[in-house]
C-alpha cells in the first residue's frame, strides 16, 4: 500500500459566518512530514481554516480529505487530528503526568496502565518536562505549559498536528528558543505541522513551505524563499512586512504612480496593480543627484535601530511613510538630517511591478 | 424556522438539533406544567360553578360574582395597597444597608460577610420566620414589654398585631433582603475613581448621589422591585398568620376558595392576579432594560 | 466630608437593619425555652427548660398540647427536595448547555423558563390542581407537587448554570475532542468537573427552595403533608411554643446543610482557583 502523498487535502472550502465570508474555495493539499506556516493577518480566515480541518467547525461548502479519506462530516474526536491551542487550553484540574496521558487513557480502546505510563513518559522526555509530572497546571511557566500541549497532543501520535498561533503567549526570548524546539521535534517524529501564525518571520522562520490566506482565499502557497522574493500579490507583499508598496497604474512596461513613471525588473501578474520596493534595497542620496534609477523625492522623519540594522522612515508626496533598512553588515548607519529632502533610490531590477 | 440563511444552513441546522435535544426535556417539562396549568385557570374561570362542582359549560358568571362583591374588590385593593406600601418600605429600609454593603465597605470580605449575615435568616423556614413575628408583636410580646419598660408607653399598644401593620412589619422583613442584594451588586459595580474624580471637581453627596450613585444602581432597584412585587403579589400566608384573617389578599381568596371547592371563582382571582402581575414587571421593564444591564 | 459623617451613621443603621432581621428570631428562641406545658407563646419566662424540644421527641408525658405530626412530613419534604433537586439541576445543566450555540428561538426558550420563577405560588400550584382533577390524576407531593416544585426551582439552576457556563473557557473541551476523546465522555472528565462547583450551588438553591416551599406544594400536593405544609397547618391554631422549639431545630439542620455545601465548595474552589491563575497568565 503506497502511503498517499499528501496527508490532507481541502476541496473548495468556503465558510461564511452571516454575511461575514471568512473561507471562500480554498484547495490545499499538504504533503506528509511537511512544516507549512499559514500566515495571515487577524480577520483573514487563518484560525478558521484551522479550526475547519480540526472539525470544531463545518464547511457550508466544499469537503476535507485526510489521508484520502473524506472526513467533512466526521466529528472532531473521529478524525485524529492534533490540535495545539494559543492559549494552552491545559486541563486545569489535571496534574502534567494526567493532561498528557488523557488522550490515550479516554481513547474509546484505551492501552493498558503500563502502555500508557511509557508513552506519557517518553512524550514528557521529548519535550524537555521530566520531573515535572505531578506539577498541578498552575505551578509551571507559560513556556512549560505550551510543552505540555504539545507532549498531549503528540502522545495520540496524530497524523497531522495543527498549531494555532503557539507561540502568541510566550516573550520574544522563549518564542525564538520554541520556534528551534518545535522544528526539530517535528523532524524526530516525521508528522505533519500546520502552523498558523500571524509573524511573518515565524512563518518564514519556519515552514518548509507557506501559505498566504488573505481575504479566505490563498494568496500563495510556495517556499519561504519564494514567498519572500516574489510575493504574489500586492496583499502578500503587504503582509511580508519587508516592501514599499506604491500605487499606480500599469501602462505597457512603465509604471506611471504619483512620483513619476517608475522602472522595474520584474513584473507579476496580478488583479490589483502595484509598484513594490523592499525595504533593504533603498538608498538614500542627496536630493540635487542625477541617475537613471528610480527613485522618488521625500523627507527624512526618524530612525530606529534593530540591532542588527537600522530603519528609516522617510515621508514622501502625500504624507506616504517609506521605510529604509540598512544592514549593519553593509557599513556603519548612516546620519540623515530631519526635515530635509532627500531622493530615495534603487536598481530597477530589485523592483517588483503587479499588474 | 426555514427561513435559515442559505450559506450557513447545514451548520445552524446541525447546531440547533443538537440543542434541541438538550433544550427539549426542560422546554416539555415547563409547557405541560407551567404553561397549561396557566391556560387552565384562564379556561376554568369561565367554567359552571355549582355547589361543589365545576362543569365545562362556558359562562362570565364567576366573573360577575367577583366585580359585583365588595369584599372580592376590597381585596383586590387590599393586595394593590399592601403591594405598594410593601414596595416602598422594602426600598427605604433597603436602599440604606445596600450602599454601605455595595459602595463605602472597601473591603470585599467584609461586604461578603455582611451579604451572608442578610442571607442566613433564609435557612429558617418562611413559616417560622412570619410566625415569629407573633411573640414580637403581640399585647404581651417583646415590642410591648420593651416599650414599657422605658416608659415610651403606659398601656400596651395592641394595633401591633393582627392588623395592616404587622402583616407590612411581617413582609418587610421578610423581603426586604431581595431589595439589599440586587441594589448591593449594582452598586458594587460602580468603579469608585467616577466618585472620586467628582468629589475633586468639588460636588457635594448628594449631588454625586443622585447624578451618578442612584442611576447606575436603578438597574438593582429595578431587580429587586419585579422580586418583591412577584412575590408579595402572591402573598397569602404572611396576611393568615399576621392579620387574624383581618386582612384579605387576592392569595387568601384563592386560598379559601379553592378551600370550599369553588374552583371557577379560584381562577378568576387567578386569572386577575397574572394580570396585574405581567402589567407590573412589563411596567418595571420599562424603566430599564434589563438585557442590556446584565 | 459627609461621608467621615455618613459611613459611621450607615454602619449603625446597618447594625439596626440586622436586629430587624433578627429580632424575631432571636425572641422566638427565647421563647421556645419557655415551661411546658402551660407555659404560652408570649412573655414572660414562667421557668426556663426544654420542655418543648421533648416534646417534640414524644420525650414529654402527654398532655392536652398534642404533638406535632412533624416526623413524616420530614421524611416528606426531604425526599421531595432531593428529587426536585436532582431534576431540577439536571434540566438546569442540560437547558444552559443548549444555550452556549445560539439556537434560533432561543430568546422565547429562556423567558419561558424564566416565568417559572416569576409566577406566584399559589397560580402555578393552583392551575396544576386544576388539570389534575379535570385529567383524572390524583395529587400527591411525589407527583403533581414535584412537577410544579421543578417548575419553581429549575429556573434558578438554569441561570447559576448559565452564569457559569458563559466564563467558561470552551477551548479545553476542543482540545479533548481533538485529542479524541468523545463528546459525552469530554462532557464527564472535562466539562463537569470544572463546572462542578455552579452545578453545587445550583443544587443547593433547589433544594432550599423546595425544602421550604409550601404555595405550590399548598394545592398540588394531596393529604399527605409536607413538612412546611404541617407548619401552615398550625397557623390557624393555637400556638405553643412546640413550634417554636421546632423552628429552631430546623434552623440548626439548615445550618449544617449549608456546613456540608461549604466544605464541598472549599473542596472544588481550590481546584477552580487553578483555573483562575491559568487564565492570568495565560
Amino acid at each position: 500500500m503506497a502511503e498517499p502523498a499528501s496527508i490532507f487535502r481541502l476541496d473548495g472550502v468556503s465558510k461564511k459566518y452571516g454575511a461575514l465570508i471568512a473561507l471562500e474555495g480554498i484547495n490545499l493539499a499538504v504533503d506528509s512530514h511537511e512544516y507549512v506556516s499559514l500566515l495571515g493577518p487577524s480577520g483573514s480566515g487563518k484560525t478558521t481554516l484551522l479550526r475547519v480541518i480540526a472539525g470544531f467547525e463545518s464547511p457550508d461548502a466544499g469537503s476535507v480529505h485526510l489521508n484520502g479519506r473524506d472526513v467533512t462530516s466526521l466529528a472532531a474526536h473521529q478524525r485524529g487530528i492534533g490540535f495545539v491551542f494559543q492559549n494552552f487550553a491545559l486541563f486545569p484540574h489535571l496534574s502534567v503526568f494526567d493532561n498528557v496521558a488523557f488522550g490515550l487513557a479516554n481513547a474509546p480502546n484505551p492501552p493498558s496502565a503500563d502502555v500508557i505510563n511509557r508513552r506519557v513518559r517518553d512524550s514528557i522526555k521529548l519535550v524537555g518536562l521530566s520531573g515535572l509530572e505531578d506539577r498541578g497546571t498552575e505551578q509551571i511557566s507559560g513556556g512549560q505549559k505550551q510543552r505540555v500541549a504539545l507532549a498531549r497532543t503528540l502522545v495520540t501520535e496524530p497524523g497531522l498536528i495543527l498549531l494555532d498561533e503557539p507561540l502568541g503567549a510566550l516573550d520574544a526570548n522563549l518564542r525564538s528558543r520554541m520556534r528551534n524546539e518545535l522544528r526539530h521535534i517535528r523532524q524526530q517524529l516525521g508528522v505533519t505541522f500546520l502552523h498558523v501564525t500571524g509573524s511573518e518571520t515565524e512563518a518564514l522562520a519556519m515552514g518548509d513551505r507557506i501559505v498566504v490566506l488573505d481575504h479566505g482565499r490563498i494568496a500563495q502557497f510556495d517556499n519561504p524563499d519564494l514567498v519572500y522574493n516574489a510575493p504574489a500579490t500586492p496583499n502578500v507583499a503587504r503582509f511580508l512586512n519587508r516592501y514599499n508598496i506604491i500605487e499606480g497604474r500599469l501602462k505597457g512596461d512603465r509604471f506611471e504612480s504619483a512620483y513619476g513613471t517608475l522602472s522595474f525588473g520584474r513584473k507579476i501578474a496580478s488583479e490589483e496593480p502595484a509598484y513594490v520596493i523592499r525595504y533593504d534595497r533603498i538608498t538614500p542620496v542627496p536630493a540635487a543627484a542625477r541617475t537613471k534609477e528610480p527613485g522618488i523625492p521625500a523627507t527624512f522623519v526618524a530612525s530606529e535601530y534593530l540591532g542588527s540594522s537600522v530603519m528609516y522612515f522617510f515621508e514622501a508626496e502625500g504624507g506616504k511613510v517609506v521605510e529604509v533598512e540598512h544592514h549593519l553588515s553593509n557599513g556603519a548607519p548612516k546620519t540623515f538630517e530631519p526635515r530635509t529632502p532627500y531622493m530615495l533610490r534603487w536598481k530597477s531590477e530589485d523592483a517588483i511591478v503587479f499588474g | 424556522m426555514a427561513s435559515a440563511s442559505q450559506e450557513d444552513k447545514t451548520e445552524v441546522t446541525a447546531r440547533t438539533t443538537k440543542a434541541w435535544w438538550l433544550i427539549a426535556p426542560g422546554v416539555i417539562w415547563m409547557a405541560l406544567f407551567l404553561v397549561v396549568p396557566i391556560l387552565m385557570i384562564v379556561y376554568v374561570s369561565f367554567w359552571t360553578q355549582t355547589t361543589f362542582k365545576i362543569e365545562p359549560t362556558l359562562t362570565v358568571a364567576s366573573w360577575k360574582q367577583f366585580f359585583a362583591s365588595d369584599t372580592y374588590l376590597a381585596s383586590l385593593w387590599t393586595t394593590v395597597r399592601i403591594w405598594l406600601i410593601v414596595l416602598a418600605t422594602t426600598f427605604v429600609i433597603g436602599y440604606p444597608t445596600a450602599l454601605f454593603v455595595g459602595l463605602f465597605v472597601k473591603n470585599k470580605t467584609l461586604s461578603t460577610v455582611l451579604l451572608v449575615i442578610c442571607v442566613i435568616p433564609f435557612w429558617t423556614s418562611f413559616l417560622i420566620r412570619v410566625l415569629a413575628w407573633r411573640p414580637m408583636l403581640g399585647k404581651e410580646g417583646a415590642i410591648n414589654i420593651l416599650l414599657q419598660k422605658f416608659g415610651l408607653t403606659s398601656q400596651p399598644i395592641e394595633a401591633l398585631l393582627f392588623t395592616d401593620l404587622s402583616v407590612i412589619i411581617g413582609m418587610t422583613q421578610i423581603y426586604c433582603v431581595f431589595m439589599v442584594g440586587p441594589i448591593a451588586f449594582m452598586l458594587g459595580r460602580i468603579d469608585p475613581n467616577i466618585i472620586e474624580a467628582a468629589r475633586d471637581l468639588g460636588a457635594s453627596f448628594w449631588r454625586i448621589f443622585t447624578k451618578i450613585i442612584f442611576p447606575l444602581s436603578l438597574p438593582g432597584v429595578v431587580v429587586g422591585a419585579i422580586f418583591v412585587s412577584v412575590m408579595v403579589l402572591g402573598e397569602f400566608a404572611t396576611s393568615a398568620a399576621l392579620s387574624g384573617r383581618k386582612v384579605n389578599l387576592l392569595g387568601n381568596i384563592i386560598v379559601t376558595q379553592v378551600g370550599s371547592l369553588k374552583w371557577a371563582l379560584a381562577s378568576v382571582v387567578g386569572v386577575i392576579l397574572t394580570i396585574i402581575m405581567g402589567l407590573v414587571i412589563a411596567g418595571f421593564l420599562r424603566i430599564v432594560d434589563l438585557k442590556k444591564e446584565l | 466630608m459627609e461621608s467621615r459623617v455618613l459611613k459611621p451613621v450607615l454602619a449603625v443603621y446597618v447594625a439596626l437593619f440586622i436586629l430587624f432581621l433578627y429580632g424575631p428570631f432571636i425572641v422566638l428562641a427565647i421563647l421556645s425555652f419557655q415551661q411546658g406545658p402551660e407555659g404560652g407563646p408570649q412573655f414572660p419566662i414562667i421557668e426556663w427548660s426544654n420542655y418543648w424540644y421533648r416534646h417534640i421527641f414524644g420525650l414529654t408525658p402527654p398532655s392536652r398540647v398534642a404533638p406535632l405530626p412533624f416526623g413524616q412530613s420530614l421524611i416528606r419534604s426531604l425526599t421531595l427536595a432531593f428529587m426536585t433537586m436532582v431534576t431540577s439541576t439536571v434540566l438546569g445543566v442540560m437547558s444552559a448547555q443548549a444555550f452556549r450555540s445560539k439556537f434560533k428561538g432561543s430568546g422565547v426558550v429562556f423567558y419561558l423558563i424564566v416565568l417559572g420563577m416569576m409566577v406566584p405560588g399559589v397560580l402555578t400550584g393552583l392551575g396544576t390542581a386544576l388539570v389534575a382533577n379535570n385529567v383524572g390524576i390524583e395529587r400527591h407531593w411525589w407527583s403533581t407537587a414535584f412537577v410544579t416544585h421543578v417548575v419553581y426551582t429549575f429556573p434558578f439552576a438554569f441561570l447559576v448554570m448559565l452564569a457559569i457556563l458563559n466564563r467558561f473557557d470552551a477551548s479545553v473541551e476542543e482540545a479533548s475532542w481533538s485529542l479524541g476523546v468523545s463528546p459525552w465522555r469530554t462532557f464527564r472528565k472535562v466539562t463537569f468537573p470544572l463546572i462542578f462547583p455552579g452545578v453545587l450551588s445550583a443544587m443547593l438553591f433547589a433544594f432550599t427552595l423546595s425544602y421550604d416551599e409550601f404555595s405550590r406544594t399548598l394545592f398540588a400536593s394531596g393529604r399527605d403533608q409536607t413538612l412546611p405544609l404541617a407548619i401552615y397547618g398550625t397557623f390557624s391554631v393555637e400556638i405553643h411554643p412546640n413550634v417554636f422549639a421546632f423552628g429552631v431545630l430546623t434552623t440548626l439542620f439548615s445550618f449544617s446543610l449549608l456546613a456540608i455545601y461549604a466544605i464541598l465548595m472549599t473542596a472544588s474552589v481550590r481546584r477552580a482557583r487553578k483555573v483562575a491563575i491559568q487564565e492570568d497568565i495565560g
